[in-house]
């Protein structure tokens, strides 16, 4: 069977794998840019505090993805309990590292025109900080999207969703029938998948980008 | 304050006092003016000596160490911060138009955090840009990084004025336009300010801009002491000292004449006009005495009919007084 023989024939189960594995991303992405920019948030002025999330979320990158999924079994289980908590971790160093490089970009004269007409702070941040900072914010998601896709594949080994399992199983049985086919299409899925949400982040940023912010 | 009052109310500084952490004296020592409702006063002095802490105590973006501050007679320290700002127009010196924001969508922020209805909101937009001289038609929808530097400041303008508060802070608002840009934004917030009658208080570095626009000046020293604070015409005329004369500079008695318009003065009727050069009624004659000079003449046709040299030496006369030139004619 040649590949694409073998992928019009599992469509199906691929199909599945890749539409969970993005939903597991997205998920990740979701939770880890609200803990992210909060964290940013609230930490961007405080230069020590900055330095300690940014150190925090810096070490985590630092555990092998093996470890972190294989420590996180004796409290969440298996399946997607793991996986999510594992691709918040790894998604948090470049959202919070931009949502502060973000903020701290921000003109101080805008902030102070706002707090001078009658903002409260929470309005500043919501109406003005946070929508000029958000263009530096969107590339750290984006980051941190195209590097939890490949780590999303890991997540097969504490049976996890997505496209991992087609790649370990395929590894597991090579030789046998269909196992590189297995491996090769797995891979080129995440291939894919990372393209799509590349994509996507395009038309975001055209999207959310305030017009008077683009040049 | 209450909310439907447009015209200026009085401001009062009273032992006002500001002491940043960590350093030695205070940035505001101790400083006691009033501001009366409706006039315009210009701060000026050196750079760092505190116009700006002072300013903004008085809308708490700087919480004074000590001191009071009133205005309209409330006290200013017991009120919500927030709500306090919106009824005080605030003009930042680095201008802060909100980048991402429309030119009517900044103009419109204040009225919409008070709750005003839509229809009225974009009415006043419109209102202020034609007030500001921006065709609401061709700016009303631009983004601010699409304005030049002088059509920001205005805009930066007809936002403080949009909830028509009673009165503004305005913190060297025409400091980053070249002198021609400079001197028509002064001649047209001068024309606003007459139909308006605010309260306001306008730093400046530019003691030119000073005599200008103020009904007074409060020349300040080190952490806001104030070395004079008068009429324009007074100041020139009797600085209390040598430092307020070194920022009058050399040439005061020409400072006055400008503070004087032609048709302040009587002209003479009976003369004859003509072959003589034209002045108009709304020129200085600081400005009357240029055309004189320029024109090797010692008389200008104006409205009222002849003005002339001596007429001009005479409206000089209380700072000739205090030159030391004595016998001079
Ligand atoms: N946040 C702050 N913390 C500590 N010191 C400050 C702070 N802001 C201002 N100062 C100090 O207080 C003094 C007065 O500053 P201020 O900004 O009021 O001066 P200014 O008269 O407005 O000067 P300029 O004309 O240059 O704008 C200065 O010596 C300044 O260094
Ligand atoms: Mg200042």
């Amino acid at each position: 069977m040649t590949l694409s023989e073998y992928v019009s024939s599992r469509w199906d189960e691929l199909t599945q794998a890749a539409g969970q594995h993005a939903l597991v991303v997205a998920l990740s992405i979701l939770m880890a840019t609200l803990i992210g920019v909060g964290v940013g948030v609230l930490t961007y002025r405080r230069p020590r505090l900055a330095g300690l999330a940014t150190a925090a979320t810096a070490g985590f990158l630092t555990i092998p993805s093996f470890a972190l999924l294989g420590l996180l079994i004796p409290f969440l289980g298996l399946g997607w309990g793991p996986t999510l908590v594992a691709l918040v971790m790894y998604s948090l160093l470049p959202i919070v590292r931009n949502t502060i490089v973000g903020l701290r970009a921000v003109d101080p004269a805008v902030v102070e025109a706002g707090r001078g007409m009658g903002m409260s702070a929470a309005r500043v941040m919501a109406r003005v900080q946070l929508p000029l900072a958000w263009p530096v914010i969107l590339a750290g998601i984006r980051v941190s999207t195209q590097m939890i896709i490949g780590i999303a594949a890991i997540a097969a080994y504490v049976a996890g969703p997505g496209l991992g399992n087609q790649i370990f199983d395929g590894l597991a049985r090579l030789g046998s029938v269909n196992a590189l086919n297995a491996a090769l299409a797995g891979t080129l899925g995440v291939v894919v998948l990372a393209l799509a949400f590349d994509l996507f982040y395009l038309v975001v940023r055209l999207l959310t980008t305030p017009r008077g912010l683009r040049a | 304050m209450p909310d439907d009052i447009s015209d200026g109310v009085r401001i009062e500084l009273d032992g006002l006092t500001k002491r940043y952490p960590g350093q030695e004296v205070p940035a505001v020592d101790n400083v006691t003016m009033a501001i009366p409702a409706g006039e315009l006063v210009v701060f000026v002095g050196p750079s760092g000596c505190g116009k700006t802490t002072t300013m903004k105590m008085i809308n708490r973006l700087i919480e004074p160490t000590s001191g009071s501050i009133r205005i309209g007679g409330e006290d200013v320290l017991g009120m919500p911060p927030d709500q306090l700002r919106r009824r005080i127009g605030y003009v930042i010196q680095q201008i802060g138009l909100f980048p991402h924001l429309t030119v009517a969508q900044n103009v419109a922020l204040v009225p919409k955090l008070l709750g005003w209805p839509k229809a009225k909101v974009t009415a006043r937009v419109d209102e202020l840009l034609n007030l500001v001289g921006l065709d609401p038609a061709q700016f009303a929808g631009r983004h601010p990084r699409r304005l030049s530097g002088g059509q920001q400041q205005r805009v930066g303008v007809a936002r403080a004025l949009a909830a028509d508060p009673p009165v503004m802070l305005m913190d060297e608002p025409f400091g980053a336009t070249d002198p021609i840009t400079r001197e028509r934004l002064q001649n047209e917030f001068l024309r606003l300010q007459r139909e308006l009658r605010k309260t306001i208080i306008f730093v400046t570095h530019d003691f030119e801009e000073a005599l200008r626009l103020g009904d007074r000046i409060a020349v300040f020293r080190e952490r806001s002491r104030i070395a004079q604070y008068d009429t324009p015409a007074r100041i020139l005329a009797d600085p209390a000292d040598d430092y307020v004369a070194s920022f009058i500079g050399g040439d005061s008695t020409l400072k006055r004449l400008a503070l004087i318009s032609v048709g302040d003065l009587a002209a003479d009727p009976a003369a004859e006009v003509d072959g003589l050069p034209r002045v108009s009624a709304t020129a200085t004659l600081r400005e009357a005495l240029d055309v004189m000079v320029s024109h090797s003449t010692q008389q200008v046709a104006c409205d009222g009919g002849v003005l002339t040299y001596a007429a001009i030496c005479a409206a000089a006369e209380p700072a000739r007084e205090r030159e030391e030139v004595p016998g001079a004619r």
